[in-house]
């Protein structure tokens, strides 16, 4: 079973219809109570500064929390920005992981899939950017 | 003349409020929150670095709202982040978890993974293109199919690539010195009223919020002579930080259990600054020390100027205001500064007509006394 860092860093960066498609699949086989319908707040972001390796709070990021019931596991979705969809999406996901729902079972091999695409993606974002890189050629004065 | 008083305004405030808004519509243009999102990137960054929020959204709204016054987009932030819980920390993000966009070395131009401009004004000549007051869709798609047909060449890398930091390589070669990792909580100034001295979390959490002008006039000061800190600038980075969260009650804490919870965009800068120290033999020598910069989104000016002050702040036995922390770190808030300023112009009434009866009891008593 894929872990919560791994999965939710795919389903945040990845097409969020994956996650869509996640919980819809769960919704219609299984009762969902909303424990807490998505809703903004913030969250303090904690830095490693490098010149001292001291910590140090940088500030705040917005972010949307939704809190969702199944077999009486509460499941948790947290995204940064007002996106309150993903966030449902989000905790419903992680109920059912939680529940040990038989689904995610079955999901293992797509989120791989999107985790693959989402690094090609990146890897060829990188590429095109590294056309930015200086060359530099030492000049005989 | 005796004290006096007043009450009333209510009309003349309700009509003023009305005549705001008349004053933004009566054009017919709307300005768009996507239109700002997508064209008014470094005025976005800049309004959530000083208000310490990062959401661009509610950057651009507040931008919009404030008819572009970066004051006072600043401070619609600040008071809508008061509204809104605290639902989580961080756990600890470490910068050379960069998803880097930008990154560049004034000491080194060999550094290890390269220089890499990435989307940069810094070599563009200063010229006002006229061409943007009549600039037209069709050719900016075509501009961008060219571009994108370019781009669709180049061939991707194997995986993604992270960049290590300079400094890490002169560490190894010992020209700088280790330091341990200092876990100590950070002390947040959101929560406690900063005290003096004040701790280099505090000093951080404050620069990091300032306002972008005082900053970097500040950090300017020291270089012009009102400080000691001449930097080179070892590396600045512009990148995607990821970051994530614990979960807040189960049992088992373990990093692959966390939530990603999304990026956000930064500029870290890391300045050496060459100091003069004893060694063992009581000998002078020169060592290299790091002023340290950061803030939201792309302002890389801040940041610099940030690490100056860092560095400043660092050596309080100078005799400078730029390394008076109280100087420095009471009077960079964007909100603190102009508030207190922007007040002077509230009725002061009662306490100046006071003054004003002081003034005129001293002259009517110097009066007497020369006659």
């Amino acid at each position: 079973m894929m872990k919560r860092r791994k999965r939710t860093q795919i389903l945040i960066q990845s097409d969020h219809r994956l996650a869509k498609d996640f919980a819809e699949s769960i919704i219609q086989n299984y009762n969902c109570q909303e424990i807490v319908a998505p809703h903004y707040g913030l969250t303090m972001v904690k830095m490693r500064e490098s010149a001292k390796n001291s910590l140090f709070y940088i500030g705040e990021v917005l972010v949307t929390e939704a809190k969702v019931e199944i077999n009486n596991q509460i499941g948790i979705g947290i995204v940064v920005g007002m996106q309150d969809e993903l966030a449902r999406h989000l905790a419903i996901i992680d109920a059912a992981y939680k529940a040990n729902l038989p689904e995610t079972m079955e999901w293992n091999s797509q989120l791989q899939r999107a985790e693959q695409q989402v690094i090609n993606k990146r890897a060829k974002e990188q590429a095109e950017l590294f056309e930015t890189k200086v060359n530099f050629e030492t000049m005989d004065v | 003349m005796g004290y006096v008083a007043v009450k009333g305004g209510t009309n003349a405030i309700e009509a003023s409020i009305e005549r705001l808004k008349y004053d933004r519509i009566k054009d017919e243009e709307i300005l768009e929150v996507n239109t700002i999102l997508a064209t008014m990137k470094a005025m976005i960054d800049h309004v959530m670095s000083e208000s310490s929020l990062y959401s661009p959204l509610l950057a651009a709204l507040a931008i919009k709202q404030a008819e572009g016054s970066m004051e006072e987009a600043v401070f619609l932030m600040r008071a809508h982040r008061s509204t809104l819980p605290r639902l989580y920390y961080s756990q600890t993000v470490e910068s050379e978890s960069m998803l880097v966009e930008r990154r560049i070395s004034a000491s080194f131009k060999d550094i290890p993974g390269g220089q890499l401009l990435g989307a940069t004004r810094d070599y563009t000549h200063r010229l006002l293109d006229f061409e943007l007051i009549d600039e037209d869709q069709n050719h900016n798609e075509q501009w961008l199919r060219d571009y994108k047909d370019k781009l669709a060449e180049i061939k991707a890398l194997d995986g993604v690539q992270y960049f290590p930091k300079v400094v890490d390589y002169l560490r190894e070669e010992g020209l700088f010195k280790r330091h341990e990792m200092d876990n100590e909580k950070p002390d947040d100034i959101t929560k406690q009223s900063l005290h003096f001295p004040a701790s280099r979390s505090a000093r951080l959490q404050v620069l990091t919020r300032g306002q972008t002008g005082a900053v970097t006039s500040l950090g300017y000061a020291s270089l012009r002579g009102y400080g000691q800190v001449h930097p080179t600038v070892g590396e600045v980075r512009v990148g995607d930080l990821p970051i994530y969260v614990a979960h807040p009650n189960e049992m088992e804490q373990n990093e692959e259990n966390e939530f990603y919870i999304g990026e956000i965009k930064v500029t870290e800068v890391e300045s050496f600054v060459p100091v003069t120290v004893k060694n063992e033999q009581n000998e002078s020598e020169l060592e290299f020390e790091i002023g340290y910069g950061i803030c939201y989104g792309q302002n890389e000016t801040k940041a610099i100027a940030m690490s100056i002050l860092d560095q400043c702040l660092e050596h309080p036995e100078a005799e400078f205001p730029t390394h008076d922390e109280e100087f420095v770190l009471l009077h960079i808030d964007s909100v603190e500064a102009t508030g207190f300023i922007s007040h002077l112009k509230l009725p002061h009434y009662v306490t100046f007509q006071s003054k004003l009866d002081s003034v005129r009891q001293v002259k009517k008593g110097g009066f007497k006394d020369e006659n």
